[in-house]
């Protein structure tokens, strides 16, 4: 026998709770308003997972998939480029992570002790705006800059220093693996370090100014009171942003397209680029390898936004989904 | 315990959303259904080439009684009447002369074969369509291309046939069936110096004979001030895109350093096919190219260059940072090259120097393909309709082969009186034309009125059947261009049909490019590069050799 449910009213009192229809019917104003909302994530979102089965097809550009149930993923665990390009996903993600939010961090307390305020607003405003410059027009600017002939600025510079000699090549930066993970790094830090310190100058406009006055009464210098009182106030938020960040760092794209070069795929190739160039660098590609490299990076970056969801429950106290 | 509920359902909303997926492959297969007389070809429903040689020769008077109302064409940059430059006329003009309407989509001529590859992945096919040699052999296997074998053989304009030995040449692609149609030769790179440079230097170009001259030569563009603005080594030898090319036939663009190297699978005099790229020709070429590298010879930024910016870097109106020497296509270019010379102010003559002794001859590459997408109903009068309507009137030596050649009349060309000034500006570049009615001459180009235009899809020079209108390239330099590479040049080696390449060429190029890089950039040990392209791909090549020579 079906029971009804109860709900308690604000007096304590249980009464029966209505059908689900009903209470879809009283609401049905927010429904409507709704409905758009969940269409837009059937379409947009779930219809495209359908997808995910060719992963587990051959599925070219011509002719019928066929079903080769996980031959894609065997070929994809014994391929070392694949692996190569999961490696370098984590490592250049994770590190630009760290420095990037490091970098913010640093100048998000230098912003905060300037005392004049119209040298702080320009300087907030000059380190902003690389983060609206179009990464192709930013790798561009650092070829240009970097480059190893002879009109390449830094190569002359260092020329001109002594560093390199006259007569010997100019470094290729962007096409030697040892010089193209730093040169990433420092133009990821020029880009998006301004931006990035928009979240810190947040949390530090909260700052109680009682905690410096006491810091103040206490004889505390400046670098001590940022570094008992500012950057204990900063650190929630930058776990808070490190935590958000790490889930997407299977997601790295445009700024390796944009930089690398088949010289330096060793340290540059991200699954990304990889799939990439399996997809569109063949004239007859097989997709179905490409969407089983690409289900797997979702699936690792499934893991990771769990991960990082318990992560968040633990510091934060509450999850971020 | 209700979000708990709410979690669980999306899950499991997600998990029945995929499996629904998987099992529902027969309805959602990629390549789109039989249309009754759409251009929708099923390769499922089309026998692979060898076994689809009976489909085409059905010769049923029924076939011609298809009423083919509308093309579909998809073309790359080569269609120099591009939407900017008078495409609406050309495409009108077509029309009013075939009587069949027709749909042009120009894909981006860079990612052409990307572009393709996901036309067909929505199931968008269209009727007819150009491929380069490359890509046309990837798709020979898949049964999507109509075998036009006796509709070539019958067509009207095998009388007027000046080249047939290039669509010969396709046919052995096919096993004596010819899946597709050039209508011009392929045309090829020849090696251009610029004139100042060499007279700055004092150079005889006369002298440059063997490799040995060319560096020499190459060197002194390094290491002395050509471009004379007061500093030595600040120009180079060479600049070209990447080292080797993408697409066959690879060695184009730095041809004096890969001389008689083929770093591809080839076939031998014997007949069987083997791996250039590990021959020792190859293992020569690499260490060339890593001297000229570490000599500052060769510009650095050819490594990472696209076509586009060594082109730019070439004629550039600073030419600090310039080379003396550019290998590019012949004929039109010729012409193009010096066009952009002129326009950036720079001594606009060049020179095209013929192959060093090593070389022997440019090469002329595979030509490009137009071909005609089966439907795969088992039916040739559609197919034999759009052969008919496109490729019949293509090379009809009259209107449809000019308008393909020149473009549109009294758009890219007329041959009524008119007067007309280029550069009208600039006392030094100005130019006057006049002509008279009746007289055939092209005008100047839409999107530059200084420049003038040079020609439509197909070079003038290049083309296989001939114009029997006796409209002619007025261009001197076109004219010349492409009589010195007929002159200079050998056919490519033929690509390989392999169903392990296609699928693999990507896996090894990337292979071929790391050692090149390893050798050329680093200075490494070639036998050792080598060794670890053996170990990344060397059983993909085996596999692509013993299809090939199975």
């Amino acid at each position: 026998m079906k029971k009804n449910k109860h709900i308690m009213t604000s007096s304590g009192s249980a009464v029966r709770e209505k059908p689900l229809g009903l209470r879809i019917w009283n609401n049905r104003g927010y429904y409507i308003m709704f409905l758009p909302v969940l269409l837009f994530v059937l379409v947009m979102n779930y219809w495209p997972m359908l997808g995910i089965r060719y992963s587990f097809y051959d599925y070219k550009p011509v002719g019928r998939p066929t079903f080769v149930g996980l031959a894609h993923f065997q070929k994809m665990f014994v391929t070392p480029a694949f692996w190569a390009a999961f490696k370098n996903t984590l490592q250049l993600s994770i590190m630009r992570l760290l420095i990037t939010t490091f970098a913010s961090v640093i100048i998000s307390v230098f912003l905060n002790e300037m005392k004049n305020l119209f040298a702080k607003k320009t300087l907030q405003t000059v380190i902003y705006l690389p983060h609206f410059m179009s990464w192709a027009v930013v790798a561009s600017i650092f070829s240009l800059l970097l480059s190893p002939s002879s009109t390449g600025m830094v190569n002359g510079w260092l020329k001109d220093l002594g560093l390199i000699s006259r007569d010997q090549a100019g470094i290729y930066f962007l096409a030697d693996s040892r010089w193209w993970r730093p040169i990433f790094y420092t133009i990821n830090i020029w880009k998006e370090t301004g931006w990035g310190t928009i979240i810190f100058l947040a949390t530090l406009s909260g700052i109680n100014p009682e905690l410096y006055e006491a810091a103040d009464i206490d004889g505390a210098t400046r670098m001590q009171k940022i570094r008992y009182v500012t950057l204990p106030a900063l650190a929630n938020t930058i776990l808070t942003v490190l935590i958000l960040n790490l889930a997407k760092v299977m997601n790295m794209f445009e700024p390796v397209f944009v930089l690398y070069n088949n010289a330096v795929y060793d340290v540059s190739d991200v699954i990304s680029t990889y799939v990439y160039r399996q997809t569109f660098a063949i004239a007859l590609p097989n997709y179905g390898y490409s969407t089983a490299v690409g289900l797997f990076r979702s699936l690792v970056g499934g893991a990771l936004v769990l991960i990082c969801n318990q992560a968040s429950k633990k510091v934060r106290g509450r999850g971020i989904i | 315990m209700k979000k708990k509920f709410v979690s669980m359902l999306l899950a499991a909303a997600m998990l029945t959303t995929a499996l629904t997926a998987c099992g529902g492959e027969g309805d959602s297969a990629p390549a789109s259904d039989n249309g009754s007389d759409s251009a929708s070809p099923s390769a499922q429903a089309t026998p692979a080439p060898a076994d689809n040689a009976t489909a085409a020769n059905d010769s049923d008077p029924a076939q011609s009684a298809y009423q083919l109302d509308r093309l579909v064409m998809v073309v790359d940059g080569n269609l120099s009447a591009t939407l900017d430059n008078g495409q609406a006329d050309f495409e009108k003009q077509w029309e009013e002369a075939v009587g069949v309407d027709l749909e042009i989509q120009q894909l981006d001529h860079s990612g052409y074969s990307d572009a393709v590859g996901r036309l067909f992945a929505s199931g968008d096919y269209p009727d007819v369509m150009i491929m380069s040699a490359d890509m046309f052999t990837q798709y020979l296997p898949t049964g999507l291309l109509w075998d036009m074998t006796e509709a070539y053989d019958n067509a009207d304009f095998q009388s007027r046939m000046l080249l047939p030995g290039i669509n010969e040449q396709l046919r052995t692609k096919g096993n004596g069936r010819l899946y597709g149609f050039s209508p011009t030769y392929g045309n090829g790179c020849v090696t251009y110096v610029k004139k100042a440079w060499v007279d700055a230097l004092g150079i005889n170009i006369d002298d440059i004979k063997t490799y040995d001259d060319y560096y020499a030569m190459l060197k002194r563009f390094h290491d002395e001030d050509p471009d004379g603005n007061g500093i030595n080594g600040d120009t180079y030898g060479v600049v070209a895109s990447g080292f080797i090319g993408n697409e066959a036939p690879f060695i184009n663009y730095l041809p004096e350093f890969w001389q008689d190297a083929y770093p591809a699978f080839i076939q031998g005099d014997d007949g069987v096919w083997y791996d250039g790229f590990q021959a020792d020709a190859c293992k020569a070429a690499l260490l060339r190219l890593q001297q000229a590298y570490k000599d500052g010879v060769i510009d650095p930024e050819t490594l990472t260059a696209t076509t586009k910016i060594a082109r730019e870097k070439w004629f550039s109106n600073d030419q600090a940072g310039s080379s003396g020497v550019f290998t590019y296509w012949a004929g039109r270019w010729y012409q193009t090259l010096t066009d952009y010379f002129i326009k950036n102010d720079l001594d606009p003559e060049l020179i095209q120097l013929p192959p060093i002794q090593e070389v022997g001859a440019y090469i002329n590459r595979e030509a490009p393909v137009w071909v005609i997408l089966d439907d795969g109903d088992g039916d040739n009068a559609r197919e034999q309709a759009i052969f008919d309507a496109f490729f019949e009137t293509m090379m009809d030596g009259d209107v449809v082969q000019t308008l393909w050649t020149y473009g549109a009349e009294d758009v890219h060309w007329s041959i009524h009186a008119e007067e007309f000034v280029t550069n009208p500006d600039d006392p030094e570049k100005r130019k006057e034309y006049s002509y008279e009615e009746g007289e055939f001459h092209l005008r100047p180009t839409i999107t530059n009125p200084n420049a003038m235009w040079a020609k439509n899809l197909f070079d003038p020079n290049l083309v296989v059947c001939e114009l029997s209108n006796g409209y002619g390239a007025p261009s001197e330099l076109l004219l010349n261009g492409s009589k010195f590479f007929s002159e200079h040049s050998k056919d490519a080696p033929m690509s390989p049909v392999s169903e392990t390449y296609t699928n693999e060429s990507g896996t090894i190029y990337d292979a071929k490019l790391a050692v090149i890089t390893e050798v050329v950039i680093n200075g490494g040990d070639v036998d050792a590069a080598m060794e670890t392209y053996v170990q990344t791909v060397g059983s993909i090549v085996d596999q692509c050799l013993s299809e090939l020579n199975g």
